[in-house]
């Protein structure tokens, strides 16, 4: 039997190595010397989206003797992981998620090695459009793995009730014709603008300026928007302007782009969405399971002023971390990850065993075809020719204050659709900001 | 009776000799320390030394793309002031600490009230309640949202269904108040239960005899409660009234989840994000999170001072 004297004892001494075991765990997690080991190790991958299918990922192990650890984290904590990690040089995980909206300032912080010393930087440039969305100061931080790009969707089917055969090819053309579905009946509210103040209200301004045959800022990151004739303006005036006059639902101030992709055009409420998600015909709208619209909605060439316009570029990339334990190895993951083969499988191209739960389309042209040449991708053809002509909203990279600008248009533009101010001081808000950041 | 009790009743024989019952008992006091230990280093570990950190670096430029850090006295706090959507989210969260406090307390009160009496369900009842609190914010946040859903919400179903309006309202994102009253309400939701709990737990030390007393002396039930349940019952009432304090200055995951980074609900907790995490400007990050922390401080004295009696029975 033991004494009470040594039960106590024993129990000093667990409290004791307790004590002990979280000292020693506050004082690890640093980042450790790295190793340019690529046989028998264990890299941390870490992505907002479900990992590839478990076979695709243990046929990569026998092939490099790399094993993955797949670490899913939502978009917003993943970039606050990554700040966090980066700047208190701690190891968090190998390769992660790079936001092109990100790449100016994890360049200027050196965040990530440069993806140049690990890629073939001409033949990735040729077959990945992109790719100068993640290029800042001459280094590549990330690869993209998906594509996204803004498209516009259109329910033809709606359309052609209100009598719409030809589909516009001009902003002018698209308003009438929105308006006349509205008219006949069709749809209440036909267009769907997501006015929450969140990031996708900025990226839908960048698409819709973009189509008004402007751009956001100049090189040296003047902005572009300020005077009532610039595109900028035009655009914001429009989005606006659609909201007040019914043909965006009143609802969508809070709405945001995914839900109202989900809620609205996937459900027959909404006919058109103008800068939607690249993909969504395939992934959401023709899915019977999430869609009551399957087959009715298309891409159309985005219209522009005179005629059809670039599409902006919203692609997501992965890059090493500098403090990654195993740079080569996660360099050869992301080889693997973003291969032709290997996209074309994750979208979909060779059966559902080799699909990626949430995956897009294709980064790399070749990947695309091959997805387009396999299952009949829906609008592939169209698709494909958008991914070439695609155009990023900063094409040197995203100023390092691209967040704070951001910000400060989701929030002056969302208070300008929910008539808390006009949209001349929405976008004198905006152009200082700009001009502020600019100059600091 | 403790041993260190023992000690302190028996001091050790004059000329040094130390008796060995007290020798044990020395050594057995080394038993609460050890035992301590891994609590008192995570607090310093994961509160005072961060908290400490922050109070320092609070008045240092703290900017990876504009190195070096550098000392600058209440900088910070003046870009903090000159910053319209600070100052804007300061009176939201002024906002959400009224409604949510009062409305929290109030309602924690009349449902400790309820389930003091005994009746049969009770127990399930307690547990059902306790459920919004167990709930992460991100979830209710989105529950929550397809109830206030301006498109396809459950709310304007139910009003439409009863023909009560001619079209689909808009509750978030548009008028200032309703906006915050609409967030806070999904706070109140989440922060009532433990309310209730704490104020549950004061009204069950309350004494029968003192009810039986008021019920022989005829006083009415508003009576009772105005002159005994209250009273006695202040403890417990501060400390619920200190944790929706707490909860409410803190307020995140519902108005991110339910308004985005709108200015008409923005809170200062969001704001410390976006600085810190968004624009990588810790400074100005830890000084808005020092205000917080003022702020809570200040706020709950103020109820210890106004709201809080000590009791005894």
């Amino acid at each position: 039997m033991i004494s009470k004297r040594n039960r106590l004892r024993g129990t000093a001494l667990v409290a004791g190595a307790a004590a002990l075991s979280v000292l020693a765990t506050a004082c690890t997690g640093g980042a450790g010397a790295s190793s340019s080991q690529t046989k028998d190790v264990t890299i941390t991958v870490a992505l907002f989206g479900a990992p590839p299918p478990q076979k695709s990922l243990d046929a990569f192990t026998k092939s490099t003797g790399i094993t993955v650890k797949w670490s899913t984290i939502d978009w917003d904590s993943l970039q606050t992981k990554i700040a966090a990690a980066s700047t208190s040089n701690t190891y968090f995980a190998d390769a992660t998620d790079v936001d092109w909206s990100r790449v100016g300032q994890e360049s200027k912080l050196g965040w990530f090695l440069p993806m140049e010393k690990y890629i073939d930087q001409k033949a990735y440039a040729a077959d990945m459009p992109q790719l100068s969305s993640f290029t800042s100061n001459g280094h590549i931080v990330g690869v993209p793995f998906d594509a996204s790009y803004l498209v516009t969707t259109v329910n033809k089917a709606m359309f052609a009730k209100a009598g719409i055969s030809a589909m516009p090819t001009t902003i002018d053309e698209y308003t009438q014709d929105l308006q006349k579905v509205k008219a006949a009946g069709v749809a209440q509210n036909p267009l769907n603008i997501p006015f929450a103040a969140a990031e996708g209200l900025s990226t839908y301004w960048y698409e819709t300026t973009q189509a008004f045959g402007g751009k956001i800022l100049d090189e040296s990151g003047k902005p572009q928007f300020s005077s009532p004739d610039s595109a900028g303006y035009k655009a914001a005036q429009w989005m606006v302007d659609a909201i007040k006059n019914g043909l965006v639902p009143a609802g969508n101030i809070n709405v945001s782009d995914s839900e109202s992709q989900q809620t609205l055009m996937a459900k027959g409420v909404t006919a058109s969405t103008f800068a939607d998600y690249s993909g969504n015909v395939g992934s959401l709208y023709d899915v019977p399971a999430s869609s009551s619209v399957n087959g009715a909605v298309q891409y159309i060439p985005t219209p522009g002023m005179t005629g059809a316009t670039a599409n902006v570029s919203n692609p997501d990339g992965i890059g090493i971390l500098k403090t990654a334990k195993y740079p080569e190895a996660a360099a050869k993951f992301i080889e693997w990850f973003t291969s032709a083969e290997n996209q074309a499988d994750f979208a979909g191209a060779n059966g559902p065993d080799k699909v990626m739960p949430g995956y897009f389309l294709p980064s790399r042209l070749t990947g695309l075809e091959k997805l387009t040449a396999a299952k009949g991708l829906a609008g592939g053809q169209e698709l494909t020719t958008m991914l070439k002509s695609s155009k990023p909203v900063f094409p040197a990279g995203a100023p390092v204050w691209y967040p704070q600008f951001s910000n400060s248009v989701y929030t002056n533009l969302h208070a300008a659709a929910a008539g808390s101010m006009t949209v001349d001081a929405a976008i004198k808000a905006i152009s200082d900001s700009a001009t502020k950041l600019a100059g600091q | 009776m403790s041993t260190s009790l023992r000690l302190k009743q028996k001091p050790p024989a004059r000329g040094g000799q130390v008796p060995d019952a007290a020798r044990r008992g020395r050594r057995l006091d080394l038993l609460p320390y050890a035992l301590v230990t891994p609590l008192t280093l995570f607090i310093v570990g994961l509160a005072l030394i961060p908290a400490g950190f922050t109070l320092v670096e609070a008045f240092f430029r703290v900017q990876p793309l504009n190195p070096p850090d550098e000392f600058n006295g209440l900088d910070n706090f003046r870009q903090l002031f000159a910053d319209p959507a600070i100052t804007a989210s300061m009176g939201n969260t002024a906002l959400y600490v009224i409604i949510g406090v009062l409305l929290s307390t109030v309602l924690a009160i009349a449902m400790a009230i309820t389930l003091q009496k005994q009746f049969r369900g009770r127990s399930v009842l307690i547990a059902v309640l306790i459920l919004p609190w167990a709930l992460p914010g991100v979830v209710e946040g989105i529950v929550w949202g397809s109830i206030w859903d301006s498109n396809t919400g459950l709310l304007n179903s139910i009003l439409s269904s009863f023909h009560l309006i001619d079209h689909y309202l808009v509750f978030l994102g548009q008028n200032h108040f309703l906006t915050i009253l609409g967030i806070e309400l999904v706070q109140v939701w989440q922060i009532t239960p433990l309310s209730t709990l704490l104020v549950l737990a004061a009204l069950q030390n309350i004494p029968a005899d003192l009810y039986e007393a008021s019920t022989l002396d005829g006083c009415s039930a508003w009576t009772t409660f105005s002159r005994i349940t209250l009273p006695l019952a202040r403890p417990g009432i501060t400390i619920a009234m200190v944790q929706g304090i707490i909860a409410t200055l803190n307020v995140f995951d519902q108005p991110y989840i339910l308004n985005g980074s709108a200015a008409t609900g923005a809170s200062v907790t969001m704001q410390t994000y976006f600085i810190s995490f968004q624009n990588l400007n810790f400074g100005e990050g830890y000084a808005l999170s020092l205000l917080i922390t003022l702020a809570t401080l200040a706020s709950s004295l103020l109820v210890l001072k106004f709201v809080y009696r000590p009791v005894e029975f």
